[in-house]
């Protein structure tokens, strides 16, 4: 995308946020490249909105920096500020038509008048709502205020845009219609997108790079691709899909492998930082594992092996779920591709089983 | 799906369509009734003869014809809408910025406190407020004493008994009716639109005049006309605060009362009816594509 030598768009440095007692925001440290797409996701409270609002100049930090395209800017005012925000309730304003919407941050900075005319014919055409600029706020459709507060927003070519949940209040078929679209958007105007959501399947679908908040801190970063398959923290693990967990105190570490000892089980695992006798919780995503007959023959590499009773069938369309209870009563789940064949019965005793590389060591 | 629609507004949905005209039923009654009635008495009374010391069903326009030629009445007149459009601007002078600071007040206790002063005169009979500004805007008065000892004046002004006296009173029992209206609009008005301007590039004076004001129009239109339909109607106030020098309609309606003069006081009452409701329709009319546009909720 641009030289590795530009400044990134967005640079949190140590960030934290009080309101009296409540500590929002803790230590919090994000560096956002040009021209990415980034995702705050986090269940609500855990202040992924006072970040955003922090980079858009709505609240100022307590302790720590902002950095806007490599210059500091904890104390630019909101309307001095290159970035643009998308409302999670949109604000466009009831008073004003589609084209004065669009035109209100292009008047303020003066533009000549034709300008502004075929700039916002632009944005119009973006968002794919070209003639409707006589239009009134409340003669539009859900779908179409969305585009017009994204129109509004890029048509002012903000060197970073940010969204708060936008897509909140819409049905799910146009949310997910939503999702790619903005993502084209995106890939079209080569903007930096910094998108705060609680909504797992929507961060994964847009993000290049996902930051997991938790209690006002970042768990973790990564693709969406790392953050599913190598979380770092239980709470990544069980934020972002389901996944069957283990309690497990460490064995033994020998070359390329971690033995672990779950409920009397022996399991082994890929390298983790942790030493003998060091209390973990082993991770396996449920599409991870693979329900075998008791007297089947093992497939190779599935080391790992519970016995386990299925309690209930799901069937989810691409996938069948399946409920299970280990041995000693914890409950497990298992995803399995819906292929055509036969699903096993409700109350069939299965072996639970899974490769080494397929878990994750969790230290915490 | 015929056999759903068909049977149509039975039971539950026939009770629903009267629920309406039920609810508003005994207002309407009441309300256009008495108002009718009153009306028509009023017409009935302003076309009798006065003797000079009683009343003749004889139709004659004696009332009307001495009303709009006698220019003492055309001076009241004036007066009256003079007072009227004077009180009910330094009220949204004042009220606009009141309902402004109060919306923005945060501490719960600090809003109490805020209503509790401004709506502290809606608490207090006319009669005991008047009397108040009576003591406090006399000769010998505190107004008149800090004027002095500033020597922001050489002598005492007179604040009583006048026009500026009558306006000072009346600004003050008004002024909650002008905050309310303003107030409610300007707490209805969702806190992100500032916001969003601000985001686009708006200074806060920018703010308040492309987003802020247009869309509080409403709220300050109709406190205005609130407040001027209160003004053109008051008596207390223009009655004590006035002594008598201050000339209004309502003044002379009741005067004319008491010297069982009907028929002029039927006219004077039209007049002022058809003065307020003229101007409130004018104003409706001039300022509706304004209203239109800031009234529109997403």
């Amino acid at each position: 995308m641009t030289a590795a030598s530009a400044p990134p768009a967005v640079d949190l440095q140590r960030v934290h946020k009080r309101y009296g007692p409540v500590h929002a925001v803790r230590d919090v440290s994000l560096c956002i490249r040009e021209g990415e797409f980034f995702s705050l996701l986090g269940p609500s409270g855990c202040g992924k909105t006072t970040v955003l609002r922090m980079i858009s100049g709505f609240e100022t930090p307590t302790e720590g920096h902002v950095y806007l395209q490599g210059r500091l800017a904890d104390t630019i005012p909101p309307y001095r500020r290159d970035t643009n925000l998308i409302f999670q309730h949109l604000a466009l304003f009831p008073h004003l038509d589609v084209y004065d919407n669009i035109a209100f941050g292009l008047r303020l900075r003066r533009l000549p008048r034709d300008e502004i005319g075929r700039k916002v014919r632009g944005a119009l055409e973006l968002v794919d709502l070209a003639g409707y600029e006589s239009r009134r706020i409340h003669q539009l459709s859900g779908g179409q205020k969305q585009r017009i507060a994204i129109a509004r927003a890029l048509v002012n070519e903000p060197g970073v845009l940010l969204l708060d949940e936008p897509l909140g209040a819409l049905d799910l078929r146009l949310r997910m219609q939503m999702q790619v679209e903005l993502k084209q958007i995106q890939h079209r105007v080569g903007t930096t997108f910094v998108y705060v959501t609680h909504d797992q399947t929507e961060a994964l679908t847009m993000s290049d790079r996902i930051a997991v908040m938790n209690h006002g801190t970042v768990e973790q970063i990564g693709t969406g691709r790392e953050v599913y398959e190598r979380p770092r923290t239980r709470f990544v693990a069980t934020f972002l899909g389901d996944s069957n967990l283990f309690e497990a105190r460490v064995e033994a570490r020998g070359p390329g492998e971690t033995l672990l000892r779950a409920a009397g089980q022996r399991l082994v695992a890929p390298p983790a930082a942790a030493g003998a006798g060091d209390a973990v919780v082993l991770c396996v995503r449920p599409e991870r594992v693979r329900l075998l007959a008791p007297t089947g023959p093992a497939p190779a590499g599935y080391e790992n092996r519970i016995d386990a009773r299925v309690q209930d069938v799901i069937f989810k369309g691409a996938f069948i779920e399946y409920r299970l209870a280990a041995a000693w009563g914890a409950p497990l789940i298992a995803q399995v591709h819906a292929d055509g064949a036969a699903a096993i019965e409700r109350g069939a005793a299965v072996i639970v089983a899974w490769r080494r590389d397929d878990g994750v060591v969790l230290t915490e | 799906m015929n056999a759903a629609a068909a049977p149509g507004r039975t039971g539950w949905a026939r009770g629903r369509a009267l629920v309406v005209p039920g609810l508003l039923g005994p207002a309407v009654v009441f309300i256009a009734g008495l108002l009718l009635t009153a009306l028509g008495i009023l017409l009935v009374n302003s076309a009798y003869h006065f003797t000079g010391t009683r009343i003749e069903p004889r139709a004659t326009f004696e009332a009307y014809r001495r009303f709009f030629t006698d220019p003492f009445y055309a001076g009241v007149v004036w007066e009256e809408i003079r007072l009227a459009v004077t009180t009910t601007a330094i009220c949204l002078a004042i009220g606009y910025p009141t309902a402004y600071a109060i919306a923005k007040i945060r501490r719960p206790n600090w809003v109490i406190a805020a209503y509790i002063l401004v709506f502290s005169p809606l608490l207090t009979s006319s009669i005991v407020r008047a009397y108040g500004w009576l003591v406090i805007l006399s000769r010998g008065g505190l107004v008149n004493w800090l004027l002095t000892v500033t020597h922001l004046v050489a002598g005492p002004v007179r604040l009583v008994f006048n026009f500026t006296g009558v306006a000072i009173a009346l600004v003050h029992v008004l002024l909650p009716f002008t905050v309310f209206p303003i107030l409610s609009i300007l707490l209805r008005m969702d806190p992100a639109l500032r916001e969003a301007s601000a985001d686009l590039g708006a200074t806060r004076a920018q703010t308040f005049l492309r987003v802020t004001w247009p869309l509080s129009f409403p709220g300050l239109y109709a406190a205005a006309q609130l407040t001027f339909v209160l003004a053109m109607n008051a008596y207390v106030t223009p009655q004590l605060l006035g002594g008598g020098r201050v000339q209004v309609l309502p003044l002379l309606i009741y005067e004319n009362i008491s010297d069982l003069n009907w028929p002029l006081a039927a006219v004077e009452a039209i007049v002022l009816i058809t003065l307020v409701w003229t101007a409130m329709f004018a104003s409706n009319v001039l300022f509706r594509r304004r209203l239109a546009a800031a009234g529109e909720r997403e």
